[in-house]
């Protein structure tokens, strides 16, 4: 459709990102990297996430990109040396799950149904709890609209280039995604406002209708675009309504879809109803009772970012268990930890570390669940995640072991860039400079019902 | 290896297995558990639908009543907090208490005694959270069932957290599972004076064997969350005290009548004693009113107490402990968080200082770690710090906050103090908590691994000698949804 779909009020969000992403590219290889020289990494214990850990291991950046990891690597003479010994090397952290930098803008909480709330229009790149989440080791970031609304807003993926403009923080080539959500917080926000929805039925029916809705606009559109295809020169084109449109976007797989949602039961019904209308659901958000229809789920293709011991925290939480991504995982479900606050995405190191403790994670399981698993849900798993040959350069160096309590991100390279370093007086940061901002919304409003009363849900 | 210890072993190793070694299942398999989901669904539902009031609470008690017979914990690294680490120690428990805990060359084992072999593992005392919210809330949202504070007046020495303690909470299973034994609740902190706190004990028969001490210490609160008009709980816009200026002026009103009720009561005349219908308080003066409110206060203006002064930045320290001083409190300060440019000050009242929550964010222009190194800093100063979680969910998580001080400083001891020794001293139980040592309380856990960190698994919790069943909803829930084999 885009290709044929006039565009005279607003670029459409396809192309527009693409603009953006071609800028960043280019400046990525071009402007930065081939001013940055090589780097190896050397005698640290290099957590891979894809292929197991290596002790004494290296990892060699060049030009951006990783360029050899492994107990040797062939860099040149010329490299940068940072000698690792008795440290850890992992990839950078990936927080599939946030609201930072979205300032008070994280719920367009006026109707249930606002696809094409596009969260860039939100994103302030000089708001602090990058910077927190960057001194965590976190690399990449999908921030999400809230969960106030049964779909929400489309979702930005972010580098976590601090310090640099806000399009140079735009993540290159990423998918474009989109945020739904079903359970108490639509429930709440409408039904405090005696609107639809007001209950889980009218949660899934508010749904239903607007897709059944969006089939009757693609129709409209297909039917259009065949008959340009043909070459018919008075075809007129239908009403670009940009609702319609980006929920027909789902319709046709332009967007992976992330869902919030706590229940098994609400995770059968959102299936079903992808079924119904024909797309696919790449990971539900929250997640805390996946271990009870984890099986049924994997058969889905679905993965889940999920909390790795909140609970209790309201209704639909009281049967979290903290064993919850561990069993999911051990049933065929793509298991990443998410931060959903300011507070916890400086720490989901520490985070994945408890997956060690509750139901036995190996190490590497533990890892790729904020790392390779996590950009999975973001569809970014094959640019970043893992240390593999060709993947971005975004590297963090820890004091200690990550999934211990007593790690603490030294280093911290994107794009083979060094953006954050303890031991700088200061913030520790490279390129910042001026005034961060403040938190706004503060990240996660599942994090306590009171904030969920204010905010409208995340 | 002795059959107690094995079947604590074996439990944990099943489970372990159970789960590391699920294949995919077959139809069958998957519909036969899908169909018995379903029965304990119901079975759950029942038994919720027969206590619609407290949905949730139905954790199962576990009596601490002394049992006759010993027991010794061979072979594990202890942790003793108060003489060091002891490789290979020997732990005995008798009668509720420790009766020895030191190396296995010099711990005589009674012949008697059951023995616990816990080669590998750590033992150490049960954890101590020096401010909680446990059975006051459930679950967060559900405000119909939360005790959380009470919000018709600020000043309320007289409400007792210990009325609204709902022992039978589905929260102190999951919080001792992780090796915490006891606790203080606290009313929540949006008022300046809501309430004293209890020191409990996370098991026990009912509400009175896991209160220890009802009225353990004052709650006070300073700076910007007492505001009225605020974000607290039942916040009216522009009530009094809307500013710092009202807060201290309400609190100062407030010791100063109970100071002269005191006066006025030592001495047989009270102000409020003017009629002859003034109701005659038990213990009071022929004649003089009983008033719960400055009674309350009595034992704090003695200094017989601690005050628990929540306050969290530097310069709302300095405002509040002129006022403490005035008065003479026994002061505790408490959620510091944003103090880093009064740390000398601090140090120069020689009082005890509950930090945290260490997560606390930085504020704007501080360094991402400021708030991760204020324990270190505070110690450095000969400060005993102590960590609170100030939760209820996160309880559980008290010893990683300790671990993550360490990271960020704090020497490892000191660390460990802050949520056993130290806690006891501040209220004022050292004699039975906080430590191996003999005489105390055996409230005492084996982990297979250092308390501090996010990994270890914590095996098996004694509270007053008394193994606790390992057991919460959390792990009904997983045991019932494991695929079985």
């Amino acid at each position: 459709m885009p290709a044929t779909t006039p565009h005279p009020v607003r670029v459409s969000p396809l192309l527009y990102c693409a603009f953006a992403f071609s800028a960043v590219s280019l400046f990525a290889t071009s402007a930065h990297a081939q001013t940055i020289p090589d780097l190896v990494i050397k005698n640290a214990t290099v957590m891979t996430a894809s292929h197991g850990t290596i002790e004494h291991g290296a990892v060699w950046l060049h030009n951006g990109k990783i360029a050899g990891v492994g107990a040797t690597v062939n860099a040149p003479p010329g490299a940068t040396i940072i000698d690792a010994a008795g440290k850890y090397v992992t990839p950078g952290i990936v927080d599939p799950h946030s609201h930072s930098a979205l300032g008070n803008d994280v719920n367009e909480a006026t109707s249930p149904v606002t696809p094409s709330m596009m969260m860039i229009d939100a994103f302030d790149n000089n708001d602090r709890a990058l910077y927190f989440a960057l001194a965590g080791g976190v690399t990449t970031e999908l921030l999400l609209h809230g969960s106030a609304n049964m779909i929400g807003g489309q979702n930005i993926s972010i580098k976590n280039r601090f310090g640099r403009s806000r399009d140079e923080m735009l993540f290159a080539g990423a998918p474009r995604t989109i945020k739904f959500a079903s359970g108490e917080n639509p429930k709440r926000v409408y039904g405090s406002k005696g609107q639809l929805p007001s209950t889980r039925m009218g949660n899934f029916e508010v749904m239903r209708q607007s897709f059944e809705d969006a089939k009757v606009y693609k129709a409209g559109w297909d039917s259009y675009n065949a008959k340009v295809a043909k070459g018919d020169k008075d075809a007129v084109a239908p009403h670009r309504d940009l609702k319609l449109e980006a929920l027909s976007d789902v319709l046709s797989g332009k967007l992976l879809v992330e869902i919030h949602c706590y229940r098994a039961d609400e995770f059968l019904t959102e299936e079903a109803i992808a079924k119904e209308y024909g797309y696919k659901i790449r990971a539900f958000h929250h997640a805390l009772e996946m271990y009870k229809v984890g099986g049924e789920i994997a058969k889905d293709g679905t993965g889940i970012a999920t909390f790795a011991d909140w609970w209790g925290f309201k209704d639909e939480a009281w049967d979290a268990i903290p064993w919850n991504a561990v069993m999911s995982m051990r049933e065929g479900v793509k298991v990443a930890l998410k931060s959903d606050s300011n507070d916890f995405v400086r720490r989901l190191n520490q985070e994945a570390g408890k997956m060690v403790h509750y139901g036995g994670a190996t190490e590497d399981e533990a890892i790729r669940m904020i790392t390779l698993n996590a950009a999975w849900i973001m569809g970014v798993d094959d640019k970043v995640g893992s240390l593999d040959i060709g993947k971005d350069g975004d590297v963090v160096i820890w004091n200690t072991d990550p999934l211990s309590s007593y790690a603490r991100a030294e280093k911290v390279f994107i794009d083979g860039d060094l953006y954050f370093d303890s031991s700088l007086p200061g913030y520790g940061t490279t390129h910042f400079t001026g005034v961060m901002h403040g938190g706004g919304f503060g990240g996660s409003d599942d994090e306590s019902a009171e904030d969920a009363q204010v905010g409208g849900g995340n | 290896m002795n059959k107690n210890y094995s079947v604590i072993l074996s439990e944990a190793s099943k489970r372990a297995q159970r789960v590391e070694g699920a294949q995919p299942k077959n139809p069958e398999g998957a519909r036969a558990r899908h169909t018995a989901t379903l029965l304990f669904n119901l079975c759950t539902l029942a038994a919720i639908s027969m206590v619609a009031t407290a949905a949730h609470a139905q954790a199962i008690m576990v009596d601490t009543t002394i049992k006759p017979g010993i027991t010794a914990i061979v072979g594990g690294k202890l942790l003793t907090v108060t003489h060091g680490t002891i490789e290979n120690g020997v732990l005995l428990m008798e009668n509720g208490k420790i009766t020895a805990a030191g190396p296995a060359a010099s711990v005589k084992v009674p012949k008697n005694a059951t023995i616990i072999d816990a080669k590998g593992m750590t033992v150490y005392p049960g954890l101590i959270d020096a401010e909680t919210n446990l059975g006051l809330t459930e679950v967060a949202s559900d405000q119909v069932n939360n005790d959380l504070v009470e919000t018709s007046e600020e000043i309320f020495p007289n409400m007792h957290v210990y009325d609204a303690f709902h022992a039978e909470t589905e929260h102190i299973p999951i919080d001792r599972y992780n090796g915490i034994t006891n606790a203080v609740v606290a009313p929540r902190a949006s008022d300046t004076m809501p309430g004293q706190d209890s020191f409990i004990q996370l098991a026990g028969r009912d509400r009175d064997q896991m209160l220890l001490n009802r009225d353990v210490s004052l709650a006070m609160n300073f700076g910007n969350g007492p505001k009225r008009g605020g974000r607290g709980e039942g916040a009216g816009g522009g009530r009094y005290p809307s500013t710092r200026m009202g807060e201290i002026t309400q609190l100062r009103q407030a010791l100063i009548d109970a100071q002269e009720y005191m006066k006025a009561r030592a001495s047989g005349t009270s102000k409020s004693d003017d009629t002859a219908s003034g109701k005659e308080g038990k213990g009071g003066k022929p004649g003089s009113k009983f008033d719960l409110k400055n009674e309350a206060l009595i034992p704090y203006l003695k200094g017989e107490r601690p005050v628990i002064i929540g306050v969290e930045e530097g310069h709302d320290v300095e405002a509040i402990m002129e006022l403490a001083q005035e008065f003479h409190l026994k002061v505790v300060l408490s959620r510091l968080t944003h103090a880093q440019g009064v740390l000398d000050k601090i140090a120069s009242y020689h009082v005890p200082v509950i930090v945290g929550p260490i997560y606390e964010l930085p504020e704007a222009g501080e360094r991402y770690d400021a708030v991760y190194s204020l324990p270190a800093e505070l110690q450095k100063r000969g400060v005993k710090v102590t960590i609170a979680s100030y939760d209820n969910e996160f309880l559980r998580n008290l010893p990683y906050a300790a671990g993550y001080a360490v990271a960020y400083g704090l020497p490892y001891d000191e660390a460990l103090k802050s949520i056993t020794l130290y806690p006891a001293e501040i209220f004022g139980v050292a004699d039975k908590l906080g430590s191996l040592d003999a005489g105390k309380t055996a409230n005492v856990v084996i982990a297979n691994g250092d308390p501090l960190d996010v990994r270890t698994n914590v095996k098996q919790v004694y509270i007053d000698g008394i193994a606790i069943p390992m057991v919460t909803r959390q792990t009904r829930l997983r045991d019932e949804y494991t695929p079985k084999q």
